[in-house]
């Protein structure tokens, strides 16, 4: 045998567990799960579960809610994420020591507690409010039960994480193109736009993936803040699920959650593709 | 080698635990005033007949599989009762089998029914608890025993009516309802009938809340008691298909409380959730189950102000029943136990650890016992419409929260 065969045969061999494992838990419950959707109510085929999904005034107001609290998420973890890092990037002083000791708490606190702690803010009769009232500056508008309070709860869960991701790109940014771009007369915004946003690009794109699959697919937060209708699609799933007991519709909703999911993740991973492709022919 | 050392040491451990277990089994037994003799002569015969255990106190305490369902509070007060029980007859154990709400309760009658249809016996399950749907869902294919006095002598203790709603399959050891639960210092007087509720709630917007009907059964009491609200009263017997053409004028008129309840039209999740918004002032008067009020109130969660009073035609609430799988071959055992859960000794256990109404009459209990409950344990309805409720689920969700 030679070599480059043994090598390959050990390739194989060290890839095996983990294609295992994406098998068992991945790929055979979405398989089983699609085939679960397209069952109808006469234990024939057809895509009627799919149907019902995009023609019921409920499922699709579900859906459109869904993808508005996700995009708006996605938006403002970003923005904010991306301030934070750069601004721990690139300056210093006591507020960039502060922020870096405190941003990581969010992700330590479980999510249910941190949820109930946020009704416990914001709610009507929260201390947000309260201490307004005593201050004789009005009310707050309704936050807790709309959908204001689940782009709070995903922006409490989300920040952490991006900023990290967003923090270590940034790092990696040397500090001589930056002084180098100044030397020749560039200005803030175009070192920025020309330099930064350029560079770290493709770790925007994961943070997006990261921060858009968690959103779509939460749970907690939208179950105990969110309205009673529009519901977000985790929470759809689960009561059609276990409390309508409809089986094929969950299913066909999960099918379609995961079909949005994949569709970032196409994106994602092409940018992925096309970067091993260039490193590929670089160093070939 | 190890190994044998192993082998060696574990048999010697089974052999002392096992010389421990008939110590205590016999020296239990032997202050119980009854059989003492019999007791010790068994502890030393080898050919002690096997099937007299219960009676004939054998050294060896016959041991039987007790599963139950539901939230930490259930666990809680097995772990107080069977402790009790198990001092009080040493010649039986107890197995608690806890399956955590919402992981199993469905399995394990479909175990009791698969092991029926295989032959073999209960599927080693002596016990069971669940509520009235299992009850009947077992009825229909044979899987309970017939429960009576003579087997059970406290069963004397329970309204007669109350064991003939489920042909005496099941002992009801506990139940609860749900109640209207205010505050008193808001509400002088709080509505006594449906339609005295419904105008209090529209002439005081936004300060009643019932929960989401589909994730907690307080707010679905009130979904389901509006909507047979204008049906004839056998109707919440009945679970065919067929009525639901009659719950329009219901769901017309949930509608329109919508802009009357809390928020416009917010319905906080689960029992806990209106709960919640009691104890911090938001509303003033929810649907409720008594025992969270009770407890809630009793830990200082709720205020002291919080009453609770049942309309008529009442809410829905019912029993917890104990049941005993016709193929299970420790019966004896297993009546001993139910008869001691049925004493006032153990229902005073669920009254004070769960603040559950006791399966017993009321006049068994305690006088400050059948005081507390006075107004509230009674005047409840069993709804047992099956799986009309996941239909009522569903249009709620279109009609009314989506409206």
């Amino acid at each position: 045998m030679s070599k480059k065969m043994k090598m390959g045969v050990l390739g194989l061999l060290l890839v095996t567990p983990s294609f295992l494992v994406l098998l068992v838990i991945v790929v055979l419950p979405i398989v089983l799960s699609f085939k679960e959707s397209l069952k109808n109510k006469s234990g024939g085929y057809d895509l009627s579960n799919y149907e019902y999904l995009f023609t019921d005034k409920l499922m699709r107001s579900n859906i459109i809610f869904t993808l508005e609290v996700t995009v708006i998420s996605c938006v403002l973890v970003l923005i904010i994420s991306y301030a934070l890092a750069a601004f721990m990037r690139f300056s210093q002083g006591m507020a960039v020591r502060w922020i870096k000791r405190l941003y990581m708490i969010p992700l330590f606190i479980p999510s249910v507690i941190a949820t109930y702690g946020l009704i416990q803010l914001l709610g009507n009769h929260g201390w947000a409010n309260r201490l307004l009232l005593a201050a004789h500056m009005g009310q707050l508008p309704r936050i807790i039960f709309d959908i204001k309070g689940i782009i709070i709860a995903s922006l409490w869960f989300n920040i952490p994480f991006t900023t990290m991701l967003l923090g270590s790109a940034l790092t990696a940014i040397p500090n001589s193109i930056v002084e180098s771009a100044k030397d020749v007369g560039a200005g803030r915004l175009q070192i920025f736009f020309r330099f930064i946003l350029p560079m770290t690009y493709k770790t925007l794109l994961v943070a997006v993936t990261f921060v858009f699959m968690g959103v779509i697919g939460s749970f907690t937060a939208p179950f105990l803040l969110g309205p009673n209708a529009p519901q977000m699609l985790g929470v759809s799933m689960e009561q059609v699920f276990s409390v309508f007991h409809e089986k094929e519709q969950a299913a066909a909703l999960a099918f379609f959650t995961f079909l949005l999911c994949s569709g970032l993740g196409y994106f994602y991973i092409r940018s992925m593709i096309a970067e091993e492709s260039v490193k590929n022919a670089l160093l070939g | 080698m190890l190994r044998k050392k192993t082998t060696v040491s574990l048999l010697s451990t089974a052999l002392a635990s096992a010389l421990i277990l008939t110590g205590c089994g016999s020296s239990g037994t032997n202050e119980s005033s009854a059989n003492t003799a019999a007791n010790s002569a068994a502890g030393t015969a080898t050919n002690a007949s096997p099937n007299g255990a219960a009676t004939n106190a054998n050294a060896k305490p016959v041991e039987f599989n007790f599963y139950f369902t539901g939230s930490q509070n259930v666990k809680e007060l097995w772990d107080t009762i069977i402790p009790a029980f198990e001092k009080q007859s040493p010649d039986v154990k107890v197995n608690e089998v806890y399956i955590p709400s919402g992981t199993g309760a469905q399995p394990t009658i479909d175990r009791i029914l698969a092991a029926k249809q295989a032959g073999k016996g209960s599927g080693d399950i002596d016990l069971y608890e669940d509520g009235l749907s299992v009850v009947t869902q077992g009825q229909k294919d044979d899987l309970w025993e017939t429960l009576g006095t003579d087997k059970i002598a406290n069963l004397s203790n329970v309204d007669p009516q109350t064991m003939k709603d489920v042909s005496n399959l099941a002992v009801p050891y506990r139940s609860s309802a749900v109640v209207l639960a205010y505050n008193s210092d808001k509400v002088k007087t709080p509505p006594t009938t449906l339609d005295a509720l419904y105008d209090w709630i529209k002439g005081n917007p936004g300060k009643f809340a019932y929960n989401d009907p589909s994730t907690g059964g307080a707010g679905n009491s009130f979904v389901v008691t509006s909507i047979y609200k204008s049906l004839p009263e056998a109707a919440i017997h009945e679970s065919d298909p067929s009525i639901e053409k009659q719950w329009d004028q219901g769901f017309a008129l949930l509608k329109e409380l919508n802009k009357s309840v809390y928020g416009n039209g917010i319905y906080p999740k689960k029992n806990q959730g209106t709960l919640d918004l009691l104890a911090n002032g938001e509303v003033d008067m929810i649907p409720a189950w008594s025992d969270m009020v009770l407890e809630q109130v009793s830990k200082g969660l709720l205020p002291e102000t919080t009453k609770m009073t049942q309309l008529t035609p009442g809410f829905n609430g019912g029993p917890t029943y104990l049941l005993v799988p016709k193929l299970s071959e420790k019966k004896d055992a297993v009546y001993k136990f139910l008869n001691y859960v049925m004493s006032p000794d153990a229902q005073s256990v669920v009254v004070n650890k769960m603040h559950g109404f006791p399966g017993i009459e009321l006049s068994n209990m305690p006088q400050d016992i059948q005081d507390s409950f006075k107004g509230v344990a009674e005047g409840f309805r069993s709804f047992n419409i099956g799986e009309l409720g996941d239909d009522i689920n569903k249009r709620w969700q279109s009609d009314v929260a989506a409206q």
